[in-house]
């Protein structure tokens, strides 16, 4: 048993453990060892060394004795017979918290060959712990790893229950023939969980004791195997692979198909429309309430004012009033008016006294006409019951331009002057009373005194819808020199017409537009012109126009008998126009006028 | 006159029986926040555990302070003294036995008494080795927190005994006995470090012995309680 023991052999005063169980054969004779077990008995053994002849028993003899008081050698109590150079210590003979000493000598020689000195307890090394088991704890959810509980009891020897020793426990393992072992924390308790074991790996547990607080580590136990079987759960992972390969296929699947039938939502949302063209420099909201001064200022910064303009202006050259001949016009029809058709010779052209402006009023802005006061321009046409609304807005996207001439007409500035130009009996607006299967305009003569609440309901009657198309906010150069040129405040914007000038910008718009038939027919132009505001001094709509600035900005000169409402701009360094006949201003005269 | 008399001295003591309730509490009981409340009783049971768990304490403490010692100033080939239990540890008033055998049969009173002796008998000679440890240039601040705590968690320990003196003996308060320590010098006062060192060391193996002691003993006592056949008989 001695030999199966792992021996310590006392080296420099100090026990160092090997594995071999022989002794140092280099040495004369020399104790091999000493342990306690259980705390109550220890022995030791020795061994002759090289000294062959000692080997012989009793050559050798143990003598012990005790650090406490004065004691005297003794020689050791029982030297085992069934073991080899063993000495047993007994209960009796076992204190601890003493310290002992021990002697190997040579009786025949009277040699102390070997000595050592140590106290009982710190040479206990525990039996090894009995009735090693585990149970399985859980396994997770991959099923590929598992833990376990590993229970033992203390060694029988070991007298644990009275308190006469305190056990730690340490428990290895380790992967079967595998070289290393894991070792878990000292365990005061008899049983130790094992985490995160391999499922489909055998392992091998054991487990060692020791007192608590000293070094001394006894025996492993038995080794057991711990084994869990693997739950083959491979046939549940493959398919949820293909389930979510399958999955990603059809989401994919289905936002192509989304996008495709959706295809023109995302383009605009994606691919937005670009923005109508606009004015540099200028904010569409700063013309829609800005102040006019402001604006002259801005507009006065702008270079639009190009002679070229009234050549690519097509429709300037069309519409020409004729102010001087008011009976004439009123025998002609209105189509006729307007289309120039049934005119001999006499240009018929609708001037406004001494407007050459083509078409549209010199200082005021001219907006989208409200059907009742354009038909209040025609002249002659009084009372006249039906009206059919020049123009008609069935959708504008002019800011506020309609609403406020269809809403808040009172009273056609026409009706409460007196004094008003000989224009306003002329055929100045001719309203669309039907369209020719040529696709000629049939105008008829427009109402004079109609209220506007009736013109709106006859508005809404009307089944040709005009629509006006605005540009945006695109204001032609003829508005946009109106509105540098200084206008006298509008006095109220009751009067549609008298917001001209501050709602210049707006009115503006409506040069831009033209109007657009729902019914697909020819598209006439119509230039609808603003009247004046009756309160202010009678304004002419047409201006001659005296000369052209150096910003391009046509200066009017103000009819002679009427109050100058059209000031002229400063810069007069242009050379005087010549007369000119009542008429617009064609694109050669302006050349003219070009510095 | 005498109901007098007798109302006088009913009133005494009625007067004084705060007083007597203080004496009859040793302890003082504080609460989380500090202030003094009534102390709470506790089982004997309990105490005792709680007993134990301080000797366990200081006992593994007192082997941490060991190693933590002898790793730093003493020679590797003088380590052998541990093993031998401290070649000198001062001589206690009377003999413990060491034997198994021999312990089991000694009775209860006689283990606390030993118990509570050896707690009082280590008070002093730890402070002084506190003050002896700071004089070290290089003591690691570990083993001096250790020596400390040891120091503290014993008076904790020896209230703990007294009250279980009182309570599963019947005793009253014992006068701490002064011990004298007796340093017997070395037979072979080693050349390679110095005697203080030396005297340091063996200081700290005594006591981790007496800790042992302490704990076993209490623990001995703890398995008589619980069970007295199977801890008597061997």
């Amino acid at each position: 048993m001695a030999a199966q023991k792992q021996r310590t052999e006392r080296t420099a005063g100090k026990l160092v453990k090997f594995s071999l169980p022989v002794s140092d054969p280099s040495r004369g004779p020399h104790f091999t060892g000493c342990r306690s077990r259980e705390q109550e008995t220890f022995r030791c053994w020795w061994s002759a060394g090289i000294f062959q002849n000692l080997t012989e028993p009793g050559a050798l003899r143990v003598f012990y004795r005790t650090k406490n008081a004065l004691s005297e050698w003794q020689e050791c109590p029982d030297y085992t017979h069934t073991v080899k150079n063993e000495c047993y210590f007994n209960k009796t003979f076992t204190h601890i918290w003493t310290s002992y000493c021990i002697q190997l000598r040579s009786v025949r020689e009277n040699i102390t060959y070997d000595e050592t000195c140590f106290t009982v307890e710190n040479i206990v090394h525990p039996d090894p712990p009995i009735g090693l088991n585990w149970t399985l704890l859980n396994v997770s959810r991959s099923g590929l790893h598992f833990d376990i509980l590993v229970r033992w009891a203390p060694p029988p020897s070991a007298d644990v229950q009275t308190g006469w020793m305190s056990l730690v426990y340490q428990v290895q393992y380790r992967v079967r023939n595998a070289s290393h072992w894991e070792m878990l924390d000292l365990e005061s308790g008899t049983q130790q969980s094992i985490y995160g074991l391999h499922t489909d790996k055998e392992y091998e547990v054991r487990v060692r004791c020791k007192m608590s607080a000293f070094d001394n580590f006894g025996e492993f136990g038995d080794s057991i195997l711990v084994h869990v079987a693997q739950i083959p759960s491979k046939e549940s992972t493959f398919p949820m692979t293909l389930v979510l390969i399958f999955g990603v296929i059809g989401l994919v699947i289905l936002l192509v198909l989304l996008i495709f039938s959706q295809q023109q939502r995302l383009m605009v949302i994606f691919l937005p429309p670009i923005p109508a063209p606009k004015i540099k420099g200028i904010d569409p909201e700063l013309l829609k309430n800005g102040k006019l001064d402001q604006l002259n200022s801005l507009l006065s910064s702008q270079d639009m004012y190009k002679p070229d303009f009234y050549h690519e202006d097509p429709w300037v050259e069309f519409i020409q009033l004729d102010l001087d001949d008011p009976a004439e016009k009123n025998e002609s029809s209105d189509t006729q008016h307007l289309l120039g058709l049934s005119r001999s010779g006499s240009s018929h052209v609708l001037n406004f006294k001494s407007d050459d402006d083509s078409g549209r009023a010199s200082c005021y802005d001219p907006e989208i006409p409200n059907p009742e006061d354009l038909a209040s321009l025609l002249p002659g046409h009084s009372g006249r019951g039906d009206n059919l609304p020049l123009v008609s807005r069935s959708s504008l996207s002019i800011p506020d331009l309609g609403v406020q001439q269809t809403s808040e007409v009172e009273e056609t500035p026409i009706q409460t002057q007196p004094a008003v130009p000989s224009w306003v009996n002329m055929d100045f607006y001719a309203q669309v009373s039907d369209f020719t299967p040529a696709g000629g305009v049939v105008l008829s003569p427009g109402q004079l005194n109609s209220s506007p609440e009736k013109k709106k309901e006859e508005e809404n009657e009307k089944k040709i819808q005009f629509q006006l198309v605005s540009d945006g906010a695109y204001t032609s150069e003829n508005t946009a020199r109106q509105l540098s040129a200084e206008v006298p405040p509008s006095p109220g914007p009751e009067q549609e017409y008298q917001t001209f000038p501050t709602q210049a910008v707006e009115g503006n718009l409506w040069n831009g537009e033209y109007l657009v038939s729902t019914s697909d027919s020819q598209i006439p132009y119509l230039l609808p012109e603003a009247t004046p505001a009756p309160i202010l001094p009678p304004v002419s709509d047409y201006t001659v126009v005296q000369e052209v600035d150096a910003q391009h900005s046509l200066l009017l000169n103000p009819p002679s008998s009427q109050p100058a409402i059209c000031p002229h701009s400063p810069n007069k360094h242009l050379p005087a126009m010549p007369t000119m006949p009542m008429g617009y201003l064609t694109p050669d005269l302006l050349g003219n006028l070009t510095p | 006159m005498n109901r007098v008399k007798v109302l006088q001295a009913w009133l005494w003591c009625v007067s004084l029986w705060p007083v007597w309730l203080s004496h009859a509490v040793p302890l003082d009981c504080k609460d989380e926040t500090g202030s003094l409340i009534q102390c709470t009783s506790i089982s004997q049971e309990k105490l005792l555990d709680r007993v134990i768990q301080h000797a366990e304490l200081i006992y593994r403490v007192s082997e941490e302070s060991c190693t933590l010692f002898e790793q730093m100033f003493v020679p590797y080939p003088l380590h052998a003294l541990r093993n031998q239990g401290g070649t000198m540890c001062h001589t206690k008033p009377f003999p413990i036995p060491g034997s198994k055998s021999e312990i089991q049969q000694i009775s209860d009173k006689w283990l606390l008494h030993s118990v509570l002796m050896l707690v009082q008998s280590w008070m002093e000679p730890l402070i002084y080795l506190q003050t002896t440890l700071n004089r070290y240039d290089d003591a690691p601040d570990a083993l001096l927190n250790k020596t400390k705590w040891v120091s503290d968690k014993l008076l904790s320990l020896e209230q703990g005994v007294v009250v279980l003196i009182r309570k599963m003996l019947d005793e009253g308060i014992l006068t701490p006995s002064i011990f004298e320590h007796t340093l017997t010098p070395y037979d072979e006062p080693s050349p390679e470090i110095p005697e203080s060192v030396l005297r340091d060391y063996n200081l700290l193996i005594c006591f981790k012995k007496d800790a042992h002691k302490m704990e076993t003993f209490l623990k001995l006592l703890k398995c008589r309680q619980s069970n007295k056949l199977s801890c008597l008989s061997y």
